[in-house]
Formats: structure tokens, sequence, C-alpha cells
């Protein structure tokens, strides 16, 4: 007779079966819940419906369980369609139970949803924390580093370049540097930096400074530049760049941010390589946003301070804005040094907002550094 | 099929000896020694996809083997960790074994992974969890002595000691205290086993040896 009824596969808890449980087949008459342990039809058991306790629970937290008032036989089932079954044919005797049921664990269930959010939210909220903890940590952490440190890095950047062999010392365009350079140093922020400057033959109109103090100067620069001061405006911005040591600032915060993710994660050895390759790219395809107004603005400090006009810095940015499209070299500082108006806008307020001093044009020979690479 | 589950507890294995045309499948790397005349094939656990699941969510083998003897034989099958073996005999019941315990079962056994919830990832014991069902013999292993319990109720289980439980109990997270005494005990997360049923502990952890060895190093 059970053929005629829909069956459920779960399991019983009875003394009388050989460790106290076993699988079970179930079926729903009408008056009586009925398990066969497996294989078929080893031992049936069967509570009344009239009498059944249920409960949900389970590793699933979705298993029914119906017991005898004395708890000696429990049938459960896991499956979708029994407690649908148990309802219908219990024909209303279950169906408080049923509802009761439902409502607790649906209640238990969005208490729950509500811890895993929230958990979610601070999860999120402690990395984020964490992600500008890790930045400003590593802020500091470079400023406590020796400039040893720089020069290193420095070093290794600088041999991993491949330049063309820089000009003789005596080449006037070395001379015109290396003059705005000495005239620039006692103003520098850092003042153990050993500044050392080489010219570079190249039609690319751009300059950078590695970790350290190495500055690197293209002669392209130099034969586009309209007067000296121009050039010593890149030349403060640059030196900018190394004191306020953007090079290895962006080195630790990229490894210290790996490091926070390996620490989080565990084992992630392939991204330190990764993450030592970005930082050597970051200090040749340029740096932040940020560093770039740090560095416009301290270079602007330490041209006024040297009696420079910062005006220069902003007329050479200036040129190359107008510029950009007829000389090809110009590519190579504006792709690493956007936002123009903006920067040209930030340098003159800036500029209007330090102490009048007369400012004295250079003392150096700019045609005759141009007529010498001609 | 006869197993015998030898040098318990500290360093259990199983010598199984097998007669004519029986077999039994077994974890991997579990054999450590066996009988020339034994066949041994390996195949997928249970199906290409099913195996790469279990190998990524559940932390077993890509691969199990069976042992067939065409006459008689005996294998031997062990577990990497020292501890205890034990055996149940599923009636069509299912059990839920930790990553890692299972050692083998006879052909009557379908293995499968469970998502085990977010509930026991948080406490520690792992997002899913080895599925045993159907009808035979399963062994599976321990670090440590394997001690058992019937829950009627509630019951509470150091994260990392749950080795095997039925599914009609409810596994939770839960702190040992208050969230200051849970955190300065040593005893931190535990895990509240609800319901009525069978639970499997070991007498040791792996986060327990663990941290024991990074104290020391
Ligand atoms: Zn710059």
């Amino acid at each position: 007779m059970f053929d005629s009824y829909e069956s459920f596969q779960g399991g019983v808890f009875h003394a009388s079966v050989p460790e106290g449980r076993a699988g079970a087949s179930i079926y729903l008459t009408h008056s009586e819940i009925v398990a066969k342990t497996q294989p078929e039809g080893e031992q049936t058991f069967s509570i009344r419906l009239s009498e059944c306790q249920l409960d949900l629970g389970g590793a699933s937290g979705r298993m029914l369980f119906c017991r005898t008032p004395d708890r000696s036989l429990t049938i459960f089932c896991e499956e979708k369609g029994f407690a649908q079954a148990l309802h219908q044919d219990a024909m209303g005797t279950l169906s408080e139970q049923l509802s009761n049921l439902c409502m607790t664990q649906r209640r238990s269930e969005n208490q729950f949803r509500f811890w895993v959010m929230a958990s979610a939210v601070l999860l999120v909220v402690l990395c984020v924390g964490g992600y500008y903890g890790v930045l400003a940590a590593s802020r500091a952490a470079v400023h406590a580093l020796p400039i040893s440190v720089d020069e290193k890095i420095g070093t290794i950047a600088m041999q991993s370049m491949d330049l063309e062999e820089p000009l003789d010392e005596e080449h006037p365009a070395n001379q015109l540097v290396a003059g705005i350079v000495d005239r620039l140093k006692p103003h520098a922020a850092i003042r153990e930096m050993d500044f050392n400057v080489v010219v570079v033959e190249s039609d690319e109109v751009n300059a950078f400074a590695l970790p350290g103090g190495e500055i690197v100067v293209y002669t392209g620069l130099i034969e586009q530049a309209e007067s000296a001061e121009q050039i010593a405006g890149v030349i403060a911005h640059e030196m900018s760049h190394a004191t306020l040591r953007h090079g290895l600032q962006s080195v630790s915060q990229s490894l210290g941010i790996i490091a926070a993710i390996q620490i989080m994660i565990g084992d992630v050895g392939g991204l330190l390589a990764l993450g030592s390759e970005l930082a050597q790219e970051s200090i040749l395809t340029g740096y932040s946003r940020g560093a770039e107004t740090e560095a416009d603005l301290e270079g602007a400090r330490m041209l006024h301070a040297a009696h420079i006009d910062p005006k220069s810095m902003a007329e050479f940015f200036e040129l190359l804005k107008e510029q950009q499209g007829d000389i090809p070299g110009v590519i190579a500082w504006i792709s690493t040094h956007p936002q123009h108006a903006q920067r040209i806008e930030n340098i003159i307020n800036y500029e209007k907002t330090l102490p009048k001093v007369e400012y004295h044009l250079l003392d150096l020979d700019l045609s005759a550094a141009q007529q010498a690479l001609k | 099929m006869d197993v015998e589950i030898r040098n318990r507890p500290s360093f259990a294995n199983m010598l199984v000896s097998l007669d004519p045309d029986d077999s039994i499948i077994a974890e991997a790397d579990a054999m450590a020694s066996m009988s020339a005349d034994v066949q041994m094939s390996t195949r997928w656990n249970g199906g290409m996809m099913r195996a790469i699941a279990r190998r990524i969510l559940g932390g077993e083998s890509l691969f199990v083997n069976e042992f067939t003897a065409e006459s008689a034989g005996e294998v031997v099958l062990t577990q990497p960790f020292p501890g205890d073996i034990v055996c149940l005999e599923l009636k069509g019941n299912t059990m839920y074994l930790q990553p890692g315990a299972f050692i083998a079962c006879e052909p009557g056994v379908t293995l499968g992974v469970g998502w085990a919830g977010v509930r026991s990832f948080i406490s520690g014991e792992g997002l899913f969890r080895l599925k045993v069902s159907g009808h035979g013999r399963i062994w599976f292993g321990a670090y440590g002595a394997i001690f058992t319990r019937e829950v009627e109720g509630e019951y509470i289980v150091d994260t990392g000691h749950l080795v095997a439980y039925e599914p009609t109990v409810a596994i939770r997270v839960g702190l040992a205290g208050g969230i200051f005494s849970s955190f300065f005990s040593g005893e931190g997360v535990i895990t509240r086993v609800k319901g009525q049923g069978k639970i499997y502990m070991q007498s040791r952890s792996f986060g327990g040896l663990a941290a024991w060895t990074n104290a020391h190093l």
C-alpha cells in the first residue's frame, strides 16, 4: 500500500536499530509518518500524526525532525517536498507547528543575514582603513629611512634605464645645468642629498630625478627652453621629487600594500615580484597627481629661496602646452606630467603667498649651450 | 573483505585483506604497501568535474585509487599525520567529513562535496565538507585520538577538533565567553553543535600544532 504514496529519503533514530540510526525511506499515510530502513523492508517505524512533534534543524538548517512524545523515535528528512506533503496529508493536524517553525526559521535567517551584512561592512571598513593606514605608515617609514636607501634604488634604476652616453662635463650644456643645480642646491629640503646631474643626448623634451638625487636632463629640453630660468624651473621640480622621496614612497607603498595582503591572505609569493616591478615602473612613468603637485610647490619654494622667479616654471609648462602638437619630443614630459592648466594656476597662486623678494636672472649662457648642441 | 586497524591510536593504519573480487576505494596517497598481485586503478574521484570540485573546495585528492584482488591480497592504507582511524558503516544514511579526513570506503559509498556554509567557514571548519552516503563501510582518520559523542541538545567543541558529524546536527560558530574573555583565554572561537546526532572529534588540532610550532620557532 505504501507504493501509492510519495516517498522521501531520510533516516530514523531508534534504539532498536544497530548504532541507533539508519537511513530510511519515508512515506506519509493519512494518519501516520512511516519510515522503512534501508535496504528495503528491514525495519518499519511509524509516528501518529496526531502526536507528532516537529522540529527544524540539522547541518543545513532545513532538516525536519518528527518525534514521538517520549522522544524514543525520531524520523528525519531534509527533502524539499516533505514539509509540503506533511502540511497537505496531515489535514491541518500539524499546520500550526509547521507555520511556527517556518516563522522561527525565517527570524533566525534574517538575524544571520543581518550579522553577515554587518560583518561584511566592518570588513570593508577595516580594509579601506587598513589601506590608508598602510599608505600613511609607509610615508612615515620612508622619512625615517637613511638617504643611502634612496641612492641604492636610484643606482639600480639608472643601470636598468639604458641611456645614451652623457655629454662631456666641459660641454656648455652640462655647464649650464650644473650651474643651475649649484644655485638651487643650498635651498633643497634635504641638505645631505648629493645632487648629480647628467645631460643626455635626445630629442625628447624630458628630465627626471631618480631617488637619491641623480638628475637626468635630455638635450631636447635645453634646446626648446626660452630661458635658463625655465630650465631651472623643471630642475627644481625634479629635485623636489628627490628630496620629497617620491620614488621610495611609491616603492614602499606598493610593497607595504603587498605585505598587508600577504598578512591577510597568507602566501602570495608571486605578488612580491609583481610589486617591485610595478614600483620601478612608477619611477619612470610618473608619480601620482598628489606627488606632482607637491613637487611643483616645493620646486617653487626652492626657486623663490634661490631668488629665481617661480613663474618661470609655470612659463615652461605654458610653452610645453602650446608646442604640444608641433614637437614630437614634448610628449615625453607631458605624458608623465598631465593637468597643465591646473598646475600653472597653482604655481602662480602659490608664488603670490610667498614673501616679496627681488628675483635675479641667472648668470648662465643658454644660447651658448643651445649653439653647442646644434 | 577483512579490515584490521592496527597500531591504534597514535599511528593507526589499515591492513585490508582482500578476498577474490573484493575492492576498496582509497584516497590517492593513502596506500603504504600492497601485495604484488593486487590491481590498482586510478580514477577521477567520482567524475572529472566532481573530482575537481572536491579537490578545490573540499581539500580532497583529485583521484582515488581502487584496489582489487583477482585472487587474494592485502593493502596497507594510512594517513599523513599521526592519529587514529575509525570505521563506520553507512546504512543509507549520510555523514559529513571535514576536509582531509577521508581515507577509504567500500564501493557502495558515494563521495560528494557539500556546501558547509558561511557559519562553518567563520568557525574555521571550512566552507565545504565531504559528504559520504550510501551503503558500506567508510574509514576516516584524525590527528590524535578520536572520540565520539551522541549529541542531544547542544554541545561545544573547540575549533579544529570536529572531524565528522551527522547531517542531523547543526554546526554554529560562537564565542567561548564574552568578547574579551574569548580572545584572552586562548579559546576564542568555538563550535556549537546543536540537535540530535553523533559527532566525531580529534584530540589534537592542526591549529594547535601550528600555534605551538610558531611559539617555538
Ligand atoms: Zn614631476
